[in-house]
């Protein structure tokens, strides 16, 4: 995570993400996966071939991709169909853009309940005997059972969850680099899927987005820089209020 | 050669040429800010490297000069509410922060009997000047204690002229030995874990004895805890002065 400024002084924290070996890997068709879009397999990061079985690596032969260490698919319109095999890069998102993360978040293990859902407790003294960090009653006398999802200690983090609606600032093509503000889910180093957000706010928001994907190969020739209107860059002079 | 007597002298060789090689002398001095120097963890090295690339960058349109803990600084900040739309502030750096873009300092006086500490940002746009007023080194890397000092020590002329700079010479260090307030302090200075050199303890010599307890001599030994940064304070000097050469 970094600080960032805008043009008017004001500091924001940002996430990096990199974009670290994305090939598309099969095509789904809505008959075949019975939703109601298409879908496309998205493979992440390189891993080795050798620890999985040959029915695993199938996918990707076909593709004829390295093996991936996480696949993800993302539900797709039908004109926005990719080729299997087309490496995806960071330059298909741009900065002004709202996007959401997901990610496993990082695991605490078992864990009490005030930790795990934020229960007050009881007082340290006056009397209390073992009993500071316990929930207390767990249901009603009328109940006569216990709610099913009651809140009680178990296994906390480690499960999928997103942030979202989050503003792409800046995108560094050369090492395939998104800065997404604020905070992600996750520990450093770890996978992360990035989609455009969903949120009703930001539908509208996307412009020109390269459509279905930038393509490395094709004409356009990106700086190796790409910023949001409103970003200090470091080449312009120190901000001053006229 | 011939002596007053009209004798020859004994031969005497003439005195050995001290080479003072100027040269070599202030190439030897070479200075690394800390905060390009990154911490210890499982960070990717390419996070640092695209962040040192964003500093060196700043550091080529605005000058941050060579200063360590104990200098006193004048800054001067673009400030929407004030007359001239920028405010000066003058004082003794106290403390050196963070790592990278986001490196802190914090600077103190003491304002019309008020102690004041402002914490600026190394990076922040908004800066418009740092100047060095005076260039002195003190004995501990970070002088906190100032605020349990008596407040002469951390008073600094706001129209303090800067001093003459000694070019390429080793920054002066002020074995200054601090008188304190009477006790009690914000923190418990005279425990060893602070580690502070600059302080005149007049305290009995109970308890400083008594102090003396809650030191922990093995972690000087502790290896888990050591991190040399010369091999990668070369290579980053080497970066960071190539890339302010362009």
């Amino acid at each position: 995570m970094m600080p960032i400024w805008t043009k008017s002084g004001k500091k924001h924290a940002v996430t990096l993400l990199k974009v670290q070996d994305c090939h598309v890997l099969r095509y789904i068709s809505k008959e075949e996966s019975g939703g109601k879009t298409s879908k496309l397999l998205v493979g992440g990061k390189n891993a080795s071939p050798f620890f999985k079985s040959e029915s695993a690596m199938e996918i990707f032969k076909e593709a004829g991709v390295p093996r991936k260490q996480k696949v993800t698919t993302f539900n797709v319109t039908d004109d926005a169909i990719i080729k299997p095999g087309t490496p995806l890069y960071a330059a298909h998102f741009r900065p002004g853009q709202f996007v959401d993360v997901t990610a496993k978040t990082i695991g605490k293990g078992f864990q009490g309940v005030m930790k795990r859902w934020g229960f007050k407790g009881q007082p340290a003294s006056h009397g209390q005997t073992k009993t500071h960090r316990r929930p207390g009653a767990i249901s009603t006398n009328k109940a006569a059972k216990v709610y099913r999802g009651k809140k009680m200690p178990g296994k906390m983090g480690n499960i999928y969850r997103t942030s979202f609606g989050l503003k792409v600032w800046r995108i560094n093509t050369k090492h395939d680099i998104i800065y997404v503000n604020g905070s992600v889910p996750g520990h450093t180093n770890c996978l992360v899927k990035v989609k455009d957000s969903k949120l009703p706010t930001y539908k509208d928001c996307n412009k020109n987005p390269p459509f279905p994907t930038y393509f490395a190969d094709g004409d356009e020739k990106l700086p190796e820089d790409l910023y949001d209107e409103e970003i200090f860059q470091f080449t312009d002079p120190s901000v001053t209020y006229a | 050669r011939v002596s007053s007597d009209g004798k020859p002298e004994k031969f005497q060789p003439p005195p050995k040429p001290v080479i003072i090689d100027k040269q070599k002398q202030r190439e030897e001095r070479r200075f690394l800010s800390p905060e390009f120097i990154p911490p210890r963890g499982r960070t990717d090295p390419l996070k640092f490297y695209i962040e040192r690339k964003d500093m060196i960058q700043r550091r080529k349109v605005f000058n941050i000069p060579e200063f360590y803990v104990g200098h006193v600084l004048a800054v001067t900040t673009a400030d929407p509410y004030a007359n001239e739309k920028a405010s000066r502030f003058v004082g003794i750096c106290i403390q050196r922060g963070g790592k990278g873009l986001g490196a802190t300092f914090v600077l103190r006086n003491v304002i019309e009997d008020q102690g004041v500490e402002m914490c600026y940002e190394l990076y922040n746009p908004r800066i418009q000047a740092i100047e060095v007023l005076k260039l002195e080194k003190r004995l501990d890397d970070n002088l906190m204690y100032l605020r349990d000092a008596l407040p002469e020590y951390s008073t600094f002329d706001v129209n303090m002229k800067p001093m003459s700079r000694l070019d390429h010479e080793e920054v002066p260090v002020n074995k200054l030995q601090v008188r304190m307030k009477p006790k009690p302090w914000s923190k418990r200075w005279e425990r060893p874990k602070y580690n502070i050199k600059g302080i005149k303890f007049d305290l009995p010599e109970k308890k400083m004895k008594e102090a003396q307890k809650w030191s922990q001599p093995w972690l000087e030994f502790d290896m888990l805890r050591e991190y040399d940064t010369s091999k990668i304070e070369d290579k980053i000097w080497k970066e960071v002065s190539e890339g302010l050469k362009n």
